[in-house]
């Protein structure tokens, strides 16, 4: 993984980059505001132990085609769960796209439990 | 609750839900600017009312039961599923009592609101969830104590009305787009249903919606009904009203326009000769039509397996589209599409409607092609539900998807069609030009309603009331990559575009341009170059 900041601009007085930890921050916060999302699903040992790139439940990398992000949520029990999955998609994809603004890969969205 | 009842409540809200969808539609800003607000909570209440329809629930608990589940089984989109989730707090509390008092329904919604809440971390106010939570606020009030059902549901539907309004004020982004909440609105259209069917008022025209709403969007709804029946009544005095009510009883998909002197009508339905009787009896009936629309299917299915068996048996790899318009439909079938499911902005189909199709094709290996951002992930659950080798090729419009269609050959093996397939979409510049529904600021660009509005790859570039310089903006942002070959289907409400190729082919030495019919709604042209 990528540690280092995703370069967003370059003028001729420097350039502006954006760290993988505010692009999972968007990404965590936008996926706790999807309708259906109660909870962001906790990550194995030892990514836990790896301290760039990643907030809870969030995957973020920057590959040469664009951010490839991939993402752990727990969803309220009886929803249908592949249209909170695409709600919670489009909508990650539309926020990183209006407030990042680098090409995105994928999104890829992990139902990781369903609460009662 | 009693079946009969809630039947009644539930049609008169899907009706109302129904007249008010394009508009709900428009407004849809949040959480993500997709236009499809209204259509999926109408989806989502019709797969309640065939449910009821369908229900043979003797009590209050087991109709509370048939709508939770039709509620949960149909939700489409994201105001679906919050819908889903509202109704089934409201019928949950209802089905543990039989009749139905002031008293109860408030606790309804309550219970309606809580359990809405329940289902998100973070809930966001200024949208579906603050319109049902005031509510039940309303409901709970003291000085409402006394009322009967009907004028409890009146004073919510009132507060209803009040919240949406404000819901500007609570979210920044409904402020800055000039709208109010599409969910909400959808939510106080469906609650105002209610009141008119609870105290058998008629429910008022709206009549800007209904007339954009034309036959191809009421085809691609899916109809349970077999016989797509569609007359003219010439007469006098001709109550359209009546009319619609009347065949309301007998099948769906229904359109009734006209006059008092001369009414077209369009209906679904399994009994076209009633449909007819109902016609003759006000007026003379002419320019009858009845099709059957499974026959249709079949036809279409028969039309499909048809060549010789030897020219099936060289077929390596089938290819699946999703796309809207009958124009594209017919470019991806001439392209090489073994079958092709309408779909697009704004009517999804779902992961079976795939899956149907990707068992339908002739072949063990079959790549699909979502052509809309929106359909991807419901493709690719397709995808890993079947047992064939499925491969889906993201393409997130119908243009890029085109440009994919571009490197599929159907005697080429499956790896060889995804890899030249993934190549064409890579590469490939796709544009949309489409009328701005209102006034707002979209990736720093000022867009005015009724102006023409440009998208390069989903990004908007140019909003300006003349076509000719939205489309050269286009078209200059598409061939930037040094592309020389360009696409351009043309949709619904297309202009004349002929005299564009001059014009391109001047600003654009040795590019060639070809255009197709593709009778795509809401978008007059997208351009793809490659």
């Amino acid at each position: 993984m990528d540690r280092e900041p995703f370069v967003i601009a370059t003028t001729d007085r420097g350039s502006i980059a954006v760290s993988a930890d505010a692009v999972a921050q968007i990404v965590g916060s936008a996926a706790a505001e999807s309708y259906g999302v109660v909870a962001l699903a906790g990550r194995g040992r030892l990514s836990r132990l790896v301290p760039w790139g990643i907030k809870k439940g969030v995957d973020v990398e920057l590959r040469p085609d664009g951010l490839v992000i991939q993402l752990r949520v727990v969803v309220e029990h009886g929803l249908k769960l592949a249209e909170v999955a695409e709600a919670v998609r489009s909508r990650i994809h539309y926020e990183l796209e209006r407030m990042v603004g680098l090409p995105i890969a994928s999104v890829e969205v992990h139902i990781d439990g369903v609460r009662h | 609750m009693e079946l009969e009842v809630v039947r009644h409540l539930a049609r008169s809200a899907l009706r109302n839900l129904e007249a008010h969808r394009r508009r709900i539609d428009d407004l849809n800003v949040y959480p993500v600017p997709d236009g499809d607000t209204g259509t999926n909570l109408t989806l989502t209440l019709r797969s309640i009312v065939e449910a009821l329809d369908a229900s043979t629930a003797v009590d209050s608990e087991a109709v509370a039961k048939d709508v939770t589940r039709a509620a949960l089984m149909g939700a489409r989109g994201n105001s679906g599923v919050i819908f889903s989730q509202i109704v089934r707090g409201f019928v949950e509390v209802l089905g543990r009592h039989e009749g139905v008092s002031g008293a109860l329904l408030s606790r309804a919604f309550r219970g309606a609101s809580d359990t809405a809440y329940r289902a998100v971390k973070r809930p966001v106010e200024g949208t579906m969830l603050t319109v049902i939570r005031e509510m039940a606020e309303e409901s709970e009030r003291k000085e409402h104590r006394r009322l009967r059902p009907n004028e409890l549901l009146q004073a919510v539907l009132a507060r209803g009305e009040d919240a949406v309004a404000r819901t500007p004020e609570l979210l920044d982004v409904l402020r800055n787009a000039g709208v109010v909440d599409a969910g909400g609105a959808g939510l106080v259209e469906i609650a105002r249903g209610m009141v008119y069917g609870a105290t058998g008022e008629e429910i008022p025209e709206a009549p800007v919606e209904t007339e954009s709403l034309g036959l191809d969007a009421i085809h691609l709804e899916l109809s349970e009904f077999r016989y797509c029946t569609v007359f003219l009544v010439d007469g006098e005095d001709l109550d359209k009203d009546a009319l619609e009510a009347q065949l309301e009883e007998i099948g769906d998909s229904l359109l009734v326009v006209g006059d008092s002197s001369a009414l077209k009508v369009h209906v679904h339905t399994d009994d076209p000769g009633r449909a007819l009787m109902l016609g003759t009896a006000v007026g003379v009936v002419e320019g009858v039509e009845i099709a059957n629309m499974h026959h249709q299917t079949a036809q279409r299915e028969e039309r499909l397996l048809e060549g010789s068996p030897s020219a099936l048996q060289t077929l390596e790899t089938g290819l699946v589209a999703v796309c809207p318009g009958r124009g594209n439909r017919r470019l991806f079938e001439s392209l090489g599409a073994t079958r092709v499911i309408e779909g697009g902005q704004t009517m999804n189909p779902s992961a079976k409607d795939i899956l149907d199709a990707i068992e339908a094709v002739p072949t063990d290996d079959v790549i699909v092609l979502p052509n809309n951002s929106n359909v991807v992930l419901t493709t690719e659950q397709a995808a890993s539900m079947s047992e064939k080798r499925v491969r889906v090729v993201p393409s997130r419009s119908v243009q890029a998807g085109l440009a994919a269609m571009t490197g599929f050959m159907s005697a080429n093996s499956i790896d060889e069609n995804e890899r030249t397939m993934l190549g064409e979409l890579e590469s490939a510049a796709t544009g949309e030009i489409t009328v701005a529904s209102r006034t707002a600021s979209l990736d720093g660009i000022e867009i005015r309603e009724g102006e023409y509005l440009g998208l390069v790859d989903d990004t908007a570039v140019v909003s300006d009331p003349d076509l000719d310089v939205v489309v050269h903006a286009v078209v200059d942002r598409v061939l930037e990559r040094g592309h020389t070959f360009l696409t351009i289907l043309t949709g619904d409400d297309a202009p004349a575009v002929d005299g564009f190729v001059a014009a391109f082919e001047a600003r654009h030495p040795g590019l060639e341009v070809e255009i197709h019919d593709g009778g795509q709604p809401h978008y007059p042209l997208l351009v793809v170059a490659q």
